[in-house]
């Protein structure tokens, strides 16, 4: 769990080693709901995120075509290919 | 009532040629962004001076869109453990496409080892301001991120940073009067467990620029522009550091010719260094770059072309 590479996240103040040792270490029964609640949530964000750098990975340049050629004056496919 | 207004008025027209202006403190003028405090100062000083080949094709599909075609070729530098620097030559395209509307801008560039660098400017009201920037490569825990959300009061500037691996900053800037501007800054980083504040200072007038930065990291940075005339500007710096007790001084200018821009300055380290940018007809640049460091020995030079 702890080599998960939490680092390149931006909730991190949450979810760095210290925090997720904590939060197992205090695990009676009131808090043990608590804490997977926290785990639940820490887990979807790093999902989430790692999701999100795959889509802009992919689809941030595509995205910018599509905008810019469905901007007026509308260009014509030919000119988004050729050099001229 | 009248009466008391064109004097006000004519005051602030010629505010700058007389000596005893009067300064209207409600009516200030907004200060430059923070980290754009050493902008005139950086233009000269901090010239991009690159190696090898550079190729830049900027390719207008509309007004709001283009596409750019970028080739690049030449040693790069590595890191490495002894003193001298290791040049490994190399090669890349990059590709990009740029969207520019009033309210929105994206920028994204991607090369050929799959690295994207994306910018993007989000006018959300006309005091709101969110830009992000990106690099995302596919190496794993390389990537990085930062959003900055940006408020622009009527004579002060806020700002609020926020990046990957719990990064936090906020500045401010605030016009003190028409020519003085004061500000400063805090940061948080959640990595290296480490915050740091700093104060900055920018007092300009038509002729000259003079700034001045300190920061709890050590880092103090003054610097000095005096515009000589339209075409000629010179610009002076000094860098130290007083934890590290690193200091450098540089001395540049900048030419803004008619059809070309020449750039160069030196530096205490023993580095000269010179940028020419040079318009050989409408559209098509000519640059070229020098780069000499006395002391490491390593000597950098660099053409390239650009077009549109």
């Amino acid at each position: 769990m702890a080599a998960k590479g939490p680092l390149k996240l931006k909730f991190k103040g949450k979810t760095t080693k210290g925090s997720k040792g904590g939060s197992t270490s205090t695990s009676s029964s009131s808090s043990s709901s608590v804490s997977s609640k926290f785990e639940v949530i820490k887990d979807w964000t790093n999902w989430s995120l790692k999701k999100a750098k795959v889509a802009t990975h992919y689809g941030l340049i595509p995205l910018i075509i599509i905008i810019g050629m469905n901007s007026d004056p509308k260009p014509h496919l030919f000119q988004l290919i050729s050099p001229f | 009532m009248a009466d008391l207004l064109p004097p006000l008025m004519a005051a602030q027209v010629d505010a700058k040629t007389k000596v005893d202006e009067k300064v209207d403190y409600s009516n200030l003028p907004s200060p430059v962004p923070y980290e754009e405090l050493h902008r005139e100062a950086f233009m000269s000083l901090k010239a991009d001076n690159f190696e090898g080949l550079r190729f830049d094709f900027t390719k207008a599909l509309n007004q709001k869109f283009s596409l750019s075609h970028s080739v690049m070729m030449g040693p790069t530098e590595v890191p490495s453990q002894s003193a001298e620097t290791i040049k490994i030559p190399t090669a890349h395209y990059e590709f990009g496409a740029n969207y520019f509307e009033p309210k929105l801008m994206l920028i994204g560039r991607v090369m050929t080892d799959g690295r994207l660098n994306a910018r993007l400017k989000a006018d959300l009201t006309d005091k709101l301001i969110v830009k992000a920037n990106a690099q995302i490569t596919n190496e794993p825990h390389l990537s990085h991120a930062m959003f900055n959300f940006d408020y622009m009061g009527s004579d002060y500037r806020a700002q609020l940073q926020l990046g990957n691996s719990a990064l936090i900053g906020a500045t401010y800037i605030q016009s003190v009067t028409n020519r003085l501007s004061l500000g400063g800054e805090v940061f948080w980083a959640g990595v290296p467990r480490k915050s740091g504040i700093g104060y900055a200072a920018r007092y300009e007038s038509d002729k000259m620029v003079a700034t001045a930065q300190v920061a709890s990291t050590g880092a103090v940075v003054m610097n000095y522009v005096q515009k000589i005339s339209e075409k000629v500007s010179l610009a002076t710096d000094f860098m130290f550091n007083y934890f590290s007790r690193d200091v450098t001084a540089s001395v540049g200018y900048d030419y803004i010719l008619r059809q070309a821009r020449v750039r160069g300055k030196i530096d205490s380290n023993g580095v000269a260094s010179a940028l020419l940018e040079e318009r050989l007809s409408m559209g098509l640049n000519f640059l070229l770059s020098a780069e000499l460091d006395h002391k490491k020995k390593d000597y950098k030079f660099g053409f390239g072309l650009t077009v549109g």
